[in-house]
């Protein structure tokens, strides 16, 4: 096991010609995980679910080859399927599977009595410390709250000592201000832990707060894979974009490719990008622009050091969670997300001209 | 009030009810657990074949075990020559119509019992380390025992007033194997009212205490959660 600096063992998930049919499509993998939280990403019914359950040993794939660090789990070719008792791996589905005829107690107590070589048991003490599960741990499964049900799905699965948590969608059911006080416990699983994890989402806010891998899911296919930071500045095509919910995409077309820099127009507006990874010779592209890269200036145009200096006006502006959304029109469409502060102190109302600041590196170009 | 012959019907009948009851739990238990969670060649044809008795004339049905177990039946005919044992007109012909007759229920009700214990859970269950016999133990069996409480007792009130399969295997020999339902048609046949109705109210108070302990038990089952 390779070790992070922060003291998490990464894991090293091998997944090969892994084939199963499910009911439109088939699922077909081929990839390595190895971050400490990897996030598997995708629309719903991608075969995410599917997926983590094929790892677990839950469901027979057609054909598949699946190896956590050096242990075979998984070989269909060799007729070896090691079962879901013996794969070490835990497992909290979206809908819990809390056993709702025992106690808080004695679900946490379920997987403890597992004996995992290689892997020294986590305290009971400390995982309902850590997770603050003290003061229900007597109470009955049907007298929890949602976030408390979370908690313990979470350290039942801890307590078994697995070697890697899958977790699938475990925020999906919470609203947004009890995801907020959830993320930090699994961050804190991560952090004190050591146990790396497969996470299934669809909610990019948890994705930013806690991965550092990726592997985006698209009708049971890998459309990417790869650090997080990675994934999201340059999307491998225009699905992927639209699954991150990259606000701005813009078909534009490249006038002038220079030393490091090129220079494409959007309806008219040109705009400069640092894209590096264009096939030569591509004239049409998409123009992806996240709204957090948008940085608004009050009043006409002024000097700055950004490459991209766009006359704008602005269209509307919308709450968006703890943000707000603010769509301007500056020859195309182009969206910004600023803090609430920020939107006060700009005194920002729809119909005033503003100045949109895009860094050149910011502006990814797909080729279309 | 009643003689020691009434009171020697009705413990026998009590007696061989419970019995069939107990000596189906364990493979209405297996059957139904199969049907619920597995697919295999024939379920099918055995689903079918276990449903028979409840929708065939329990005569019909009793005919068949007839045929099948006196000692010129092949199984009656083995079970004589092998091990001097008879099945037709003794109280074990009464125990295997009782048997075969409350068996269906208590597997349709099992059955349904166990298909809906949510598959999740079990599966969790093994990524926490635990094999099937400890998942069937502490996740499916807990869960599904309201409903294989209610098979239970269906299974046993099926045999309490079984009347037609027994009465072609096993006659109503007084003392031997006549059961309540059996002796509560003769006495009317007889024109022994008062003795019909004292066993009527046997079988009110019989079917009473069933439903209500079975009630109780499951509450107090709550209760203990």
């Amino acid at each position: 096991m390779a070790v992070t600096q922060k003291g998490t063992p990464k894991v090293k998930l091998l997944l090969q010609n892994v084939s199963l049919q499910l009911a439109p499509f088939s699922l077909e993998v081929s990839t390595e995980l190895q971050g400490r939280i990897t996030v598997l990403f995708g629309p719903s019914g991608a075969g995410k679910t599917s997926l983590l359950d094929l790892v677990a040993g839950l469901r027979r794939a057609r054909s598949a080859f699946i190896q956590l660090d050096d242990r075979v789990l998984t070989d269909t070719a060799q007729g070896i399927s090691v079962p879901a008792r013996s794969r070490g791996i835990g497992y909290v589905p979206q809908d819990l599977a809390l056993f709702p005829h025992l106690s808080v107690r004695r679900n946490l107590l379920y997987g403890s009595k597992a004996k995992r070589e290689g892997n020294h048991a986590l305290s009971f003490e400390r995982v309902i410390d850590v997770l603050e599960i003290q003061p229900f741990v007597r109470r009955d499964v049907g007298e929890l709250s949602g976030g408390e049900r979370q908690r313990v799905a979470l350290a039942r699965a801890l307590l078994a000592s697995p070697r890697l948590l899958l977790l699938d969608e475990p925020l999906a059911s919470l609203d947004a201000s009890l995801k907020t006080r959830i993320i930090p416990y699994l961050a804190r699983i991560r952090d004190e832990f050591g146990i790396p994890m497969i996470y299934v989402t669809h909610d990019r806010h948890e994705l930013l707060a806690l991965a550092d891998e990726m592997v985006v899911l698209v009708n049971g296919k890998v459309v990417q894979a790869g650090p997080v930071r990675d994934v999201f500045n340059r999307p491998a095509n225009l699905a992927v974009a639209g699954l991150l919910t990259v606000e701005t995409v813009q078909p534009g077309r490249i006038v002038k490719v220079s030393d490091e820099l090129v220079t494409v127009s959007v309806a008219e507006v040109l705009l400069t990008s640092a894209e590096q990874t264009l096939p030569a010779n591509t004239l049409d592209v998409y123009v992806c622009i996240r709204a957090e890269d948008v940085i608004l200036l009050k009043g006409g145009l002024s000097p700055s050091s950004a490459r991209n200096r766009l006359s704008a006006t602005i269209h509307s502006i919308a709450h968006e969670g703890t943000h707000m959304r603010v769509d301007l029109d500056c020859g195309f469409p182009l969206t910004a997300i600023l803090t609430k502060q920020a939107c006060e102190e700009l005194a920002l109302k729809p119909g005033n001209p503003v100045t949109a600041l895009v860094k050149a590196p910011h502006i990814h170009l797909i080729p279309r | 009030m009643m003689d020691s012959t009434e009171w020697q019907l009705v413990g026998f009948t009590v007696w061989v009810s419970i019995l069939s009851t107990l000596l189906i739990l364990p493979f209405g238990l297996g059957i139904s657990w199969l049907l619920a969670r597995r697919q295999w060649p024939g379920k099918s044809l055995v689903e079918t074949l276990i449903s028979l008795p409840l929708v065939m004339p329990p005569v019909a049905t009793g005919l068949i075990l007839l045929k099948l177990l006196g000692r010129r039946g092949p199984f009656g005919g083995f079970l004589h020559e092998h091990f001097d044992v008879d099945i037709v007109f003794t109280w074990r012909g009464v125990l295997v119509a009782l048997c075969v007759m409350s068996f269906p229920l208590f597997v349709l009700f099992a059955r349904v019992a166990f298909e809906e214990v949510n598959p999740r859970l079990e599966q969790i269950a093994r990524t926490l380390g635990a094999g099937n016999f400890r998942v069937f133990c502490t996740i499916t069996l807990p869960l599904a025992a309201r409903g294989i409480a209610g098979g239970m007792l269906l299974a046993f009130a099926r045999a309490l007033g079984e009347f037609g399969a027994t009465i072609m295997v096993a006659g109503n020999i007084p003392g031997r194997t006549s059961t309540l339902s059996l002796a509560i048609f003769q006495s009317v046949q007889l024109g022994h009212d008062t003795h019909a109705f004292r066993l009527l109210g046997v079988s009110v108070a019989l079917a009473f205490a069933a439903v209500w302990s079975s009630e109780w038990l499951l509450r107090r089952k709550a209760r203990l959660k």
